[in-house]
């Protein structure tokens, strides 16, 4: 429990700076988005995702769910709201032309065997690609903070998370919790490059 | 009541409570129903638009390829996901989409172009159609009228509902409605069928037409696996529509078609889905004892997964002699076959006896046949402006085309 608490005091306290430094630049600024996803978007909070890297269309996508209301989150919600479609191409630009880091995530010896086998049966390669890495609106999920991957998981499985296409939905709907502990344990500690 | 038939029934009463608290299971997404086993590990996929558009300037539309003595220009962008047309009165061209919410305005202001969000908060506006004031929109589940809504852009009249209940089972694929106001006065609309290959219900897999005096539904055709382009032609009153055939069936299998309907007909012609495919290819799963013989033929075959969308007859005044009464189709292009097909917007002329044949008009979108995605740009719908250019929009990128003629 103290561990949540903690935790969620941290997230708390980085989503007060995000908002407030947003709030105080009139411009969409990448450098701002890092104060909560990290230097160049290589997120250091495991609650929130790393963009460099990754595919342009998957940015400027997800931002314009959030600010359009079909994904919702209490940090992202307000964030995208006065952005136009420009600053989210211009933001996603920036973002997909940066190095994505190597991840910090270890993977355990059990899932690096288990995960590859459960990402061909539960269909995770042929979207994401054979190495996760993404393409147009499909994220890279190589090397992505393991919270955060565990978490989109539950939210698909559970109907609680936009879907443009229904694929991930359907994709999660088979997927048994300790699976998703697998996935994302697997995922998490892929090479993004 | 003996304690072994009350064992049952509490047995079934258990077993029947135990279902129902269950969830249902969340279905496949409707374009990969109808795959085979094998097809189970296929990497083709639909392609998502760009929701927040690309820049013209950043795209290489001096690919874009048009007959001699005709130009193409970007005529308008950052609509997003910019699907059907329609031109009010006051020359205010209304663009849909089937992803977001909003009806866009673009208001021709000379040597540039405003874009206004007309109507916001619509579910999948997809069919979109202007006459004499009033601009119809079709969406998922209804259709709607906004009377006097062009000379208030900025505050939109509130819709009135011509007819709903069109989605009862809020069906999850093939939503999305196209619209087209008849000869007759009527709304033509398609109902399509609720996935790739199932068996659609009572009023799917259809074109349907109500009048918007009274409400009232009428079929107009039946086995339309989905239609998203309807027209008439000035001449003979028919109605034309596009159609897309069935996936997962090959690269070469079946083809996208063109159909026509005479709208005096008697009987409600049905034209095949989900037994029988292009009027001559029996379905593997349903077709099995029946017969292509049952069905209407199309007028036309367009060709495997090419995706026709909106069909447009030309009567301006601008392009040469020979393009009267012919008919314009946008193809927005495969993604179920490798390697992929269409992207082009295509010309079909009829011979004396009425029967089509096609030819390109415009190409140039296609890049890499091979590549994923294989083309930068998709076309939608056509609009015939007052001065004959054609209008076509560009659903990928959020771009509105204008293709002239100049006389040399």
């Amino acid at each position: 429990m103290s561990i949540v608490l903690r935790y969620g005091s941290a997230a708390a306290w980085a989503a007060a700076l995000c908002f407030f430094t947003w709030e105080a630049a009139l411009a969409a600024d990448p450098q701002l988005c890092a104060a909560c996803h990290g230097p160049e978007g290589n997120s250091v909070i495991a609650a929130n995702p790393s963009l460099a890297g990754q595919p342009e269309q998957m940015i400027s996508t997800q931002l314009y769910q959030f600010r359009e209301g079909n994904r919702k989150d209490p940090q992202m919600s307000p964030m995208s709201e006065k952005l136009t479609n420009k600053e989210m191409n211009e933001l996603a630009a920036y973002f997909s032309k940066q190095k994505a880091a190597a991840p910090t995530h270890k993977t355990s010896p059990e899932n690096a065997a288990e995960g590859p086998k459960l990402a061909q049966q539960f269909n995770c390669v042929q979207c994401h690609g054979p190495a996760l890495r993404g393409q147009q609106h499909i994220p890279r999920i190589a090397g992505q903070q393991y919270e955060y991957l565990l978490a989109q998981l539950r939210k698909f499985k559970a109907r609680q998370r936009a879907d443009l296409d229904g694929n991930m939905t359907a994709a999660t709907e088979p997927l048994k919790d300790k699976d998703i502990e697998v996935l994302a344990d697997y995922v998490a500690g892929l090479s993004p490059q | 009541m003996s304690s072994c038939k009350a064992l049952a029934v509490g047995f079934l009463a258990l077993f029947c409570t135990a279902t129902l608290a269950q969830a249902p299971a969340a279905p496949s997404p409707s374009w990969k129903q109808g795959m085979t086993p094998e097809q189970e590990t296929s990497t083709l996929h639909p392609f998502a638009p760009h929701m927040t558009g690309r820049s013209a300037k950043d795209l290489p539309v001096d690919k874009l390829k048009v007959p001699a003595g005709f130009k193409v220009e970007v005529w308008a962008e950052g609509i997003p996901e910019a699907r059907s047309l329609a031109l009010g009165d006051k020359g205010t061209v209304f663009v849909s989409n089937r992803l977001a919410k909003n009806v866009y305005a673009v208001v021709d202001k000379g040597s540039e172009r405003e874009v206004k969000t007309a109507l916001k908060g619509l579910n999948s506006p997809n069919g979109i159609v202007f006459s004499k004031g009033t601009l119809f929109v079709a969406e998922r589940d209804k259709i709607s009228r906004y009377d006097g809504i062009e000379g208030n852009l900025d505050n939109p009249p509130a819709p009135k509902v011509v007819i709903d209940n069109l989605d009862p089972t809020n069906q999850a694929g093939h939503f999305w409605k196209y619209l087209a106001l008849g000869p007759d006065g009527k709304l033509y609309f398609n109902i399509g069928a609720p996935g790739n290959i199932v068996m659609p219900s009572y009023m799917q897999a259809s074109i349907m037409r109500v009048n918007p005096a009274d409400g009232k539904l009428e079929t107009v055709a039946l086995g339309v696996r989905n239609s998203v382009g309807i027209t008439f032609n000035p001449k003979t009153k028919e109605v034309w529509f596009t159609n897309h055939g069935r996936d997962w069936l090959g690269d070469d299998s079946p083809n996208d078609t063109l159909h026509r309907v005479s709208l005096g007909g008697k009987s409600v012609p049905n034209f095949g889905y989900p037994f029988c495919h292009q009027g001559d290819t029996i379905d593997p799963d349903y077709g099995k004892n029946r017969s292509c013989s049952e069905f209407s033929k199309p007028a036309l075959k367009l060709g495997t997964h090419i995706a026709p969308l909106g069909v447009k007859f030309y009567n301006g005044k601008m392009f040469p002699a020979e393009y009267q009464n012919t008919m314009f189709i946008a193809m927005h292009g495969s993604w179920n076959r490798q390697p992929k097909q269409g992207y082009n917007i295509m010309h079909v002329t009829l011979d004396a006896n009425g029967n089509p044949k096609m030819t390109p008009f415009l190409t140039g979108f296609l890049q890499d046949e091979k590549a994923d995605p294989p083309m930068w740009g998709r076309p939608v719908d056509i609009l015939q402006m007052k001065d004959g250019s054609l209008l076509f929009s560009d659903d990928y990128n959020g771009i509105l085309y204008r293709v002239s003629y100049a006389k040399k």
